[in-house]
Order: C-alpha cells, then sequence, then structure tokens
C-alpha cells in the first residue's frame, strides 16, 4: 500500500505544529521520521491515524484522496500505530486487548475466545513473535513483550503500514536489536513502517528512506547511504552540533556523599532499590544508567528526601541524612534537579523570579518584616535569568509559558544559586532541544570543575556515557557494577539488562 | 530470565504484605474466641436457646434417615475438599478459572450438605415435624470461642496467603450467630430462617443499587446518585402500581416505569458529565439533591391529598416450587418477593454481560483507559452513556424495592441513605456483580439484625438508635479497611475528551 500525505497543516492557536508537510511511503519500505522533541512528528502521525484533524492538506492512500477521521477510519484503511505511551489496558489479559475494537462473537455477544486465541498464535506464529499465554494479564509483562503486544494488536487489524512512535525509547540495547529484527520480518512480508525516532544510530540501521523535520517542517528527505550521523543531526538541528561534551578529567576530592545498604520501597510497597551503595567524591560526576523504572525514580527521591528508605544510610559528609525531611536535605546542601520539572520542579502558574526561590523563602535576604521582600526576589530573578540565558519577555512571565529548555534552566538556576554540596539531577536533557541539552551538559561539567559532587540519572546512554565519570548501572533496583564510561556498548546493554543475563530473551 | 526474577520480587512482595495481614487476622480471630469463650461462655449454664428454623413455607422437612445422613456429610465432605485441593482435579480447575464464581457456590453447596446432616443429629426435625432446636447458650460459646481460637491460630502461624479474609468472614460470622443466640437466651426464640429470609429482603435495593455502581463505575463514570435514583424508583413504582390498581396492568410494568424513572435520572448524570464535563461527584450529588426536594414536594403536595396514589400494594411472593422446600435454605433464597429473583437474575446475567461478551468487554476498556479504546474506534462517549443510563434503570428498578418489596406506601426520606451504602457495597465487591451481591447480602444481614436485635433487646441498655446506626458503621469499617488494598477502574470518574 503507497500512503502519501500532502500539503498538511496544522496549527494549535498561535503555535504551527505542522506546516505543508509532505511524505510518501512506498509498499515494503521503513520511512524514518527523525526529528527533535517539538518538531511535529508526533502530531503528523496523531493527523495520519485520526486522533487529531488537519487544518489543511490531504491524505491519499494508493493514489486516492481519503478522509481519516477518528482511528476507526485508520484502521480501516490499514494504517495501525503502536504509541509511544502503549495503547494497552493494563489490567486485561493480552488477548483481550488484541481483539478489543474487532471482537470475534459467536453467539452474538459472547466473545469467541478460542478464535480469538487461534487467531492470535496464528500471527505470531507468521510473524515470529513469541507469544507464551495469550490469557496473561499485560501488566505484568516486561516492557518488550508488551511492545509486541500493541504490534501484534496492529498487525490483527489487518495493518499494511504500521506507525511506530519512539518504539525503542523504552528498550535495553539488546531488546531494541531484537526489536529491529522484528522490524525487518515485518518489512519483508510486505508491510510499510513509519519509524519515529531521534535516535541517530538507528535510522542509519534501519532506515530505507529519512525525511527530517524541524520546527514543523520537512527539511530535508535523505538515505542512509546518502548521509551520515553527523549529517543528519545537521539538518535537525539546522546548525553543526557538537557531540563531545568537553571536559577535563576529573580531580575527586573527599568523599561528599556515602551510601551504605539502600532500600527503597515505591508507593506500592514494593521494595524497588536494593541493598544499594555507593560513594561520591568532591569534584566528579557519578552518573547513573538503566533502562526506565529500574529503581531510578526512587533512588533519587531517597537521596532528596521526598521518600524515606525503608533501610540504610544516606551519609553526606559524615551526617546521616536517611529518614530526615526535605528541609534537611536542602539545608546540608543537596541540589535536585527531579525528573519531572513540571511537577516538583517549578510550579507553572507562578513567575520565574518566584519559581527561583521556591526553596529558599527563609533566606533572610528574602524576607522584610511579615512578609516576602519582594524588590529582592525581583533583583534575583532578574540576575539570574541573565546569567543563565533564560529567554522569556522578562522575570515577572509565568513559567509555564516558557519552553522545555528554559523551564528546565530556571530549575537549575535555582539549585545553583545555593551553596551546594551536592547536585542530584534527575534526567536532566530529558524533552530538551539540542542547544539547551549542551547548555545543560556545560553546566554540569562546570559545577563539577567548582568542587561539587554530583549524580545524574539518565536513561540516555549516550548522555550518560559522555557526562559521567563514572557509571553506576541500575537493574531491578540493584547497582549491577559502577564501571568507567569507556565501558563499550555491548557490556552496558548487558549490565542494563541484568548482569547475569548473558542473553537476554526479548 | 530478566522477566522472570522482577515477578518473583514483586510476588515475593505482595506475599509479605498478604502474611501480615492473615497474622493481623488471625490474632483479631482469637480476639474474638476469647471474647466468645469469656462472654458468652460465663452466661448461666442452665439457660437455653431455642432456635427456629421454620418460615412461612407450610411443609413438614423430610424426614431423612441415617444411612442418607452419612451420605450427605461424605458428599459435602468431598466437594469441599475437592474445591481446596483443587490442582487435583484440572477439569474442575479449569471450570472454576473460566466461569466466575463457581468456585464459591461449590464451596457453599458443600457446606450446606455438611452443616444439615450435622442440625439432623443434633435433633432439629423430630420426625419430620418440629423445626427447632434448643442450645446451651454457655457451651455455644465454649464450643464457637475454641473453634475461633484453634482457626484464627492456624491462620496467624500458618499466614495463609489468599483465604485469610475468607477465614475471617467465616469467624464473623459465627461471632454473631453466637452472639445472637446469647442475645436470645432465656425466654424467646430465636427466629434465625426468618431473619435470614428478611436479610435476603433487606438486600435487594442493595443488590440493585450496588450492580448499578459497579455498571457505571466499571465504564468510568461516578454514579453518587443511586440514592435519587432509589427515590425516583420508590415513588414512581408505588404511584403506578396504585394508579393502575385492579386494571389487571401486571405489577411488571410498574418495576418497568420505576426503571424508566432511574434511566432518567442516570441520562441527565450521562449528558452533564459525558456531554458537558462536569464533575461527576456534584452531578450526582445535585442529583440526589434535586429528587430529595422532588420527592419532598410530591407527598406533601400531591400523595397526601390523593392518598388512593400512594397505597399498599407488594409485589407477588414466589416460593420456587421444589427449591423453596430445600431445608434451611429453601425458606431465605426461595421464598421471596418477585424482585429478589429479578435481582439474582440481573446480578448473574450482569456477570456474564461483563466479563464474556463484546459489549462487557469495551465497558470495562472505557473504564480503565478510553484513550486505548478510542485508538481501536470505539466510541468512548457512547459506551459511557449506555452504561449510566442501564445502571441509572437498574438503580430505578431497585428502588421499587422499598415500596412494593414490602409493600408498603411511599413516605418521604425512606431511602435512608441506602444509596450511598450501595457504592460502599459495590467497593466491597471490588466492582463484581457477584462481589455486589455477596456483600449486599453481608449488608442485608446487618439492617435484618439490626431490626431484629431490637425486639431481643429491649431490655438491654445499648440504645436502640445505636442499633439502627450498626448498618452505617459497619460500612465505615468496611471501607476504610479496604482502603489500598483493591483496585478501582482507572479511568473511574475521569472524565473523557478527545483531542
Amino acid at each position: 500500500m503507497k500512503l502519501e500525505l500532502r500539503g498538511i497543516t496544522k496549527r494549535f492557536g498561535s503555535l504551527t505544529a505542522n506546516s505543508n508537510v509532505s511524505l510518501v511511503v512506498n509498499p515494503g519500505e521503513i520511512h524514518c521520521l527523525l526529528g527533535e522533541n517539538g518538531a511535529g512528528k508526533s502530531t503528523l502521525m496523531n493527523i495520519l491515524y485520526g486522533l487529531i484533524t488537519p487544518d489543511e492538506g490531504q491524505i491519499l492512500i494508493d493514489d486516492e484522496v481519503v478522509t481519516i477521521a477518528d482511528p476507526k477510519d485508520a484502521v480501516n484503511h490499514g494504517i495501525g500505530m503502536v504509541h509511544q505511551h502503549f495503547m494497552l489496558i493494563p489490567v486485561f489479559s493480552v488477548a483481550d486487548n488484541v481483539i478489543l475494537g474487532s471482537e470475534p462473537v459467536k453467539p452474538w455477544p459472547v466473545i469467541d475466545y478460542k478464535a480469538a486465541t487461534t487467531r492470535l498464535l496464528e500471527l505470531a506464529k507468521e510473524y515470529g513473535f513469541e507469544i507464551d499465554d495469550p490469557n496473561a494479564t499485560v501488566e505484568n509483562l516486561p516492557i518488550g513483550a508488551q511492545q509486541r503486544v500493541e504490534i501484534l494488536k496492529a498487525l490483527s487489524h489487518d495493518a499494511s503500514v504500521l506507525i511506530l512512535d519512539e518504539p525503542t525509547a523504552v528498550l535495553t540495547p539488546q531488546e531494541t536489536d531484537a526489536f529491529m529484527v522484528i522490524l525487518r520480518s515485518l518489512k519483508a512480508s510486505g508491510k510499510s513502517i513509519i519509524f519515529i525516532t531521534h535516535k541517530l544510530r538507528e535510522v542509519l540501521a534501519l532506515a530505507d528512506v529519512i525525511t527530517v523535520m524541524r520546527l514543523g517542517e520537512v527539511v530535508g528527505v535523505t538515505t542512509p547511504a546518502q548521509t551520515d550521523e553527523r549529517g543528519l543531526a545537521t539538518m535537525m538541528v539546522g546548525r553543526t552540533v557538537n557531540f563531545v561534551v568537553e571536559k577535563v578529567p576529573a580531580t575527586p576530592g573527599d568523599v561528599v556523599l556515602e551510601v551504605r545498604d539502600l532500600y527503597v520501597e515505591d508507593a506500592r510497597g514494593l521494595t524497588s532499590v536494593k541493598n544499594v551503595s555507593f560513594e561520591v567524591r568532591a569534584g566528579e560526576i557519578l552518573a547513573v544508567a538503566g533502562v526506565q523504572g529500574n529503581g531510578q525514580t526512587e533512588l533519587v527521591e531517597a537521596l532528596t528526601g521526598m521518600r524515606h528508605p525503608s533501610s540504610g544510610s544516606i551519609m553526606l559528609n559524615d551526617v546521616n541524612l536517611a529518614g530526615q525531611s526535605v528541609r534537611h536535605f536542602l539545608n546540608a546542601g543537596v541540589g535536585h534537579v527531579p525528573e519531572d520539572r513540571q511537577r516538583y520542579g517549578l510550579i507553572p502558574s507562578l513567575s520565574i523570579s518566584d519559581n527561583l526561590v521556591l526553596d529558599q523563602l527563609d533566606d533572610a535576604r528574602f524576607l522584610r518584616r511579615f512578609g516576602r521582600n519582594l524588590k529582592a526576589i525581583k533583583a534575583n530573578g532578574a540576575k539570574l535569568r541573565e546569567s543563565f540565558d533564560i529567554r522569556s519577555q522578562s522575570e515577572e512571565a509565568p513559567v509555564g509559558a516558557l519552553s522545555g529548555g528554559n523551564q528546565q534552566k530556571v530549575v537549575m538556576a535555582r539549585e545553583l544559586s545555593r551553596e551546594l554540596k551536592i547536585l542530584i539531577c534527575s534526567q536532566p536533557t530529558r524533552g530538551l532541544d539540542v542547544g539547551s541539552i549542551e547548555f545543560m551538559h556545560r553546566q554540569i561539567v562546570d559545577i563539577r570543575d567548582s568542587g561539587v559532587a554530583v549524580i545524574i540519572v539518565s536513561s540516555e546512554l549516550d548522555e550518560v556515557v559522555a557526562l559521567g565519570d563514572r557509571v553506576a548501572v541500575l537493574y531491578d533496583g540493584e547497582i549491577q557494577a559502577i564501571v568507567p564510561p569507556t565501558t563499550s556498548r555491548e557490556e552496558f546493554g548487558l549490565l542494563m539488562a541484568g548482569a547475569g543475563a548473558a542473553k537476554v530473551t526479548l | 530470565m530478566s522477566t522472570a526474577s522482577r515477578e518473583i520480587v514483586t510476588l515475593n512482595n505482595l506475599r509479605v504484605v498478604s502474611r501480615t495481614r492473615s497474622l493481623a487476622y488471625g490474632i483479631t480471630l482469637m480476639g474474638m474466641g476469647l471474647l466468645e469463650i469469656v462472654w458468652y461462655g460465663s452466661t448461666d449454664s442452665k439457660l437455653h436457646t431455642v432456635i427456629q428454623f421454620g418460615y412461612n413455607t407450610a411443609t413438614v422437612w423430610p424426614v431423612v434417615s441415617s444411612i442418607w445422613k452419612f451420605i450427605l456429610v461424605f458428599a459435602g465432605v468431598g466437594i469441599i475438599a475437592a474445591v481446596v485441593r483443587v490442582r487435583a482435579f484440572p477439569r474442575l480447575a479449569r471450570i472454576f478459572a473460566t466461569v466466575r464464581g463457581t468456585r464459591t457456590i461449590a464451596l457453599l453447596i458443600g457446606a450446606y450438605l455438611l452443616i444439615w446432616p450435622v442440625l439432623l443429629w443434633l435433633g432439629i426435625n423430630h420426625g419430620g415435624q418440629l423445626r427447632t432446636m434448643s442450645v446451651d447458650v454457655a457451651y455455644t460459646g465454649y464450643l464457637f470461642g475454641c473453634a475461633s481460637i484453634i482457626v484464627g491460630g492456624l491462620t496467624a502461624w500458618k499466614r495463609f496467603d489468599r483465604s485469610s479474609s475468607g477465614i475471617l468472614y467465616g469467624g464473623l460470622l459465627v461471632f454473631l450467630l453466637g452472639f445472637l443466640i446469647w442475645v436470645a437466651r432465656g425466654s424467646l426464640d430465636l427466629q434465625l430462617t426468618s431473619i435470614l429470609a428478611s436479610a435476603v429482603a433487606a438486600s435487594t435495593f442493595l443488590m440493585f443499587g450496588s450492580l448499578s455502581g459497579t455498571l457505571c463505575e466499571r465504564s468510568g463514570v461516578v454514579n453518587i446518585a443511586i440514592e435519587g435514583q432509589f427515590m425516583a424508583g420508590a415513588l414512581s413504582s408505588i404511584v403506578f402500581a396504585s394508579a393502575f390498581h385492579g386494571t389487571g396492568i401486571s405489577m411488571t410494568f410498574a418495576l418497568l416505569f420505576a426503571g424508566l424513572f432511574g434511566a432518567f435520572f442516570g441520562w441527565i448524570l450521562a449528558v452533564m458529565a459525558l456531554r458537558y464535563q462536569a464533575n461527576q461527584i456534584i452531578v450526582g450529588v445535585v442529583i440526589v439533591a434535586f429528587c430529595t426536594a422532588m420527592t419532598q414536594f410530591l407527598t406533601t403536595q400531591v400523595l397526601d391529598i390523593h392518598q388512593n396514589l400512594d397505597g399498599s400494594y407488594g409485589l407477588p411472593v414466589w416460593a420456587i416450587p421444589g427449591l423453596s422446600h430445600i431445608p434451611l435454605i429453601g425458606p431465605i433464597l426461595f421464598d421471596q418477593n418477585v424482585l429478589v429473583f429479578i435481582g439474582f437474575a440481573a446480578v448473574i446475567i450482569a456477570n456474564f454481560a461483563l466479563f464474556r461478551t463484546r459489549w462487557g468487554l469495551r465497558v470495562r476498556s472505557v473504564g480503565e483507559k478510553p484513550i486505548a479504546s478510542e485508538t481501536v474506534g470505539i466510541n468512548v462517549v457512547h459506551v459511557r452513556y449506555g452504561a449510566v443510563i442501564l445502571g441509572g434503570f437498574i438503580a430505578g428498578v431497585g428502588g421499587a424495592g422499598f415500596t412494593l418489596g414490602p409493600g408498603s406506601p411511599f413516605t418521604f426520606g425512606m431511602t435512608a441513605g441506602y444509596g450511598y451504602i450501595a457504592l460502599a457495597i459495590m467497593i466491597f465487591g471490588r466492582w463484581r456483580p457477584y462481589g455486589a451481591l455477596m456483600a449486599s447480602l453481608l449488608f442485608g444481614f446487618t439492617i435484618a439484625l439490626s431490626a431484629n436485635l431490637n425486639l431481643y433487646l429491649t431490655q438491654l441498655v445499648i440504645p436502640q438508635q445505636f442499633i439502627t446506626a450498626l448498618p452505617y458503621l459497619i460500612t465505615i469499617a468496611v471501607v476504610s479497611g479496604l482502603v489500598g488494598r483493591i483496585r478501582p477502574p482507572a479511568a473511574d470518574g475521569v472524565p473523557f475528551q478527545r483531542h
């Protein structure tokens, strides 16, 4: 099936998410859609899948104009989508998830589970998937298996074009390899695939055709043979990108933070950080690597006082902070750039100046008689806005109106304006554009060089390797090993899948 | 292998949680046992309580020969053993796994086959005539107390993973039975069958209400307006029945009429919640307030003046041939008014519809993750409309249980907050129709109990109002005890908005 998008334009208020985008996907082709966050890839695909209605433009299937008003139309036209956040119902079984929306019934309206299971297993066999138990509950499956269920679901609707939205973001390197094998077999069976990503390595390994998007527009169409990582990155960002974070070797000083035998429970009462011990010295960066959801969130929450560990010690300059309040952690000199900046890092409706003093409101500088010293707060805001290059109308603009990169700068500026012993950054560059990423990395390296201990937690292996002086790999709540950043990708992959697992079954 | 290890860790964690729970349950049971020994056992040993097993079925129960008693006991033990050790019977295990509720039903049948001959041995029948049994209050206390302590001790020691809640509820029932025997000691007869039958009758509207709540919340809409739908159903059904009395129009139409009124308020909730995306709780509460005001207005301005519109018409009582003659449970379950049977049927149908049909799968999917349903072409809003209106219909029919059930005229405020208790029952029943049925029966029992205790406790210091408040207190205890342990539908009460 040949799919064509012609002159698609979509505006959200003053923002133009897609501007005159055209795209042709030929049968049996893996078409990579490359672009930074906010380049309009997801909007375009949601339009194709009928979740968003375009303002202008046409969708053509086999050279005929079609209207796709809702996902049902898309499914009927043979378009299947695997969403970045899986559209699976966690408490349903694999079979229920796959048949939902096109349930076989016999006699009406009773679901014919026997037919459903047979069809499911047939499909799985046809494309070489492994489905152990169609009655397994989806939430109990590992992420890789959930993804296969999502793909099977699309295939069971007879999709001939599959849209995959950042499918590898949640996978370990080994799972990614296995995933690529699946993609190639799908391609071999004549399916067209639209593969959305911002990972250049995967694009070059997989794509037949690459379309690069920037700021809602198509900036180029190319093939892996015609380009390389640098070329693609330049197209994607619009200028030459410096991939390497420039930093001098670390000069570690005294131990600042010493964590011993830390156990932390998550909100459901499950132990998600187990027996974690490490130390961080002044002037070095400890990077924590690992696939999302392996205890990083709980570890960071414990290290910043947001969650009390169930046992173990957190010694900051020989004072045990475990079980103390967040206030104690702040006073002891812990800086925190949280994973979810919108939720924990900022109050979107407050101004930049106010957000910049959120954790320093009892500082004498910002107090005046019975209230806040508004003048000092404003001056502080203006000063930091200047030095951190926070792009906004003024320091009184609400933080919620800023772009992600500028929001992150506000968080970083606030944390660095205190006297720090250790800075803990969780996913410091998630969802940021390349310019902001460079800026953040620069800041992190600078603060290290000024003699502060730094922990960064990131699920982007590239970032971990670029920044870390030592890398701790977290799997299932345990530190598998602490290794130098020069370790090979394969070895990282094995560690991220649990060190003992020599062979990873996807 | 990575998966496997993670799952084991999760399982271990869950096991730890449930083991702490069974420890707590076991200790509670032992405490209750101790209480029984000290409290009931200290009663004057000459005191007896006569338990009445008879009710309004006039037929004499069959005389059962000793051989048959043995056979019944063996059958009962066999069934219970098969359920407990189900792994030895693959076919049975498959049935239990696929058809929900069969396990519980099998256990109940087994228990019945066991209890009935034992009661016969204890002298309940007396040649097919007498249906009473005289028990010694003090000995009952010792017996129940010791049993409770032993079972509680086992639970605390062995830390059963799954069955501990069942054991606790069993222990509670035994404790209550002991309490009843103690309360009725001396001169009064304990009308056990009668109490249980009235418990089933009292649970009718709870059954409908909680079923309504289950349907709505499974689709992701909180129906807090059940109380209002009860009122609408109660009033409209009695007015219909009074107006058409003697014209040959069946009472069934009164039920239908009540259902339509309930469905109307369900529809209003659906429009507000789904089309205008108003806060579901507030809309629900407003509907209840409206119905309260409206019923008050209609009672004082219409029914008080035209009293022929507010008559006393009851639904026909059916004694199901055959089934109603089963000793003990026959009069309790199968000699009731029509609405009770409709309730049983509704629960069974709803359970099948929710878990086996296309419609049910879609309802559950929009209640869990509507965006996922939408991406496979399901119209979330339509499915929710259907579920909420149907839920309103069911609650409306249940409302008829207040008036047509006992055959009493409508009085203002007769729903007495049971619409809210129905929501608690829905939670207690874990958003499942069978669970709602079981929990309704339990709550119906407390309602019947509080009504009957008033009879026995006249000379006691406990104020009557406290006894009347018992069902509400149990509601609070049950709901707070369950917090965090059961999982509601993920999208429950969350408005759905397309892009």
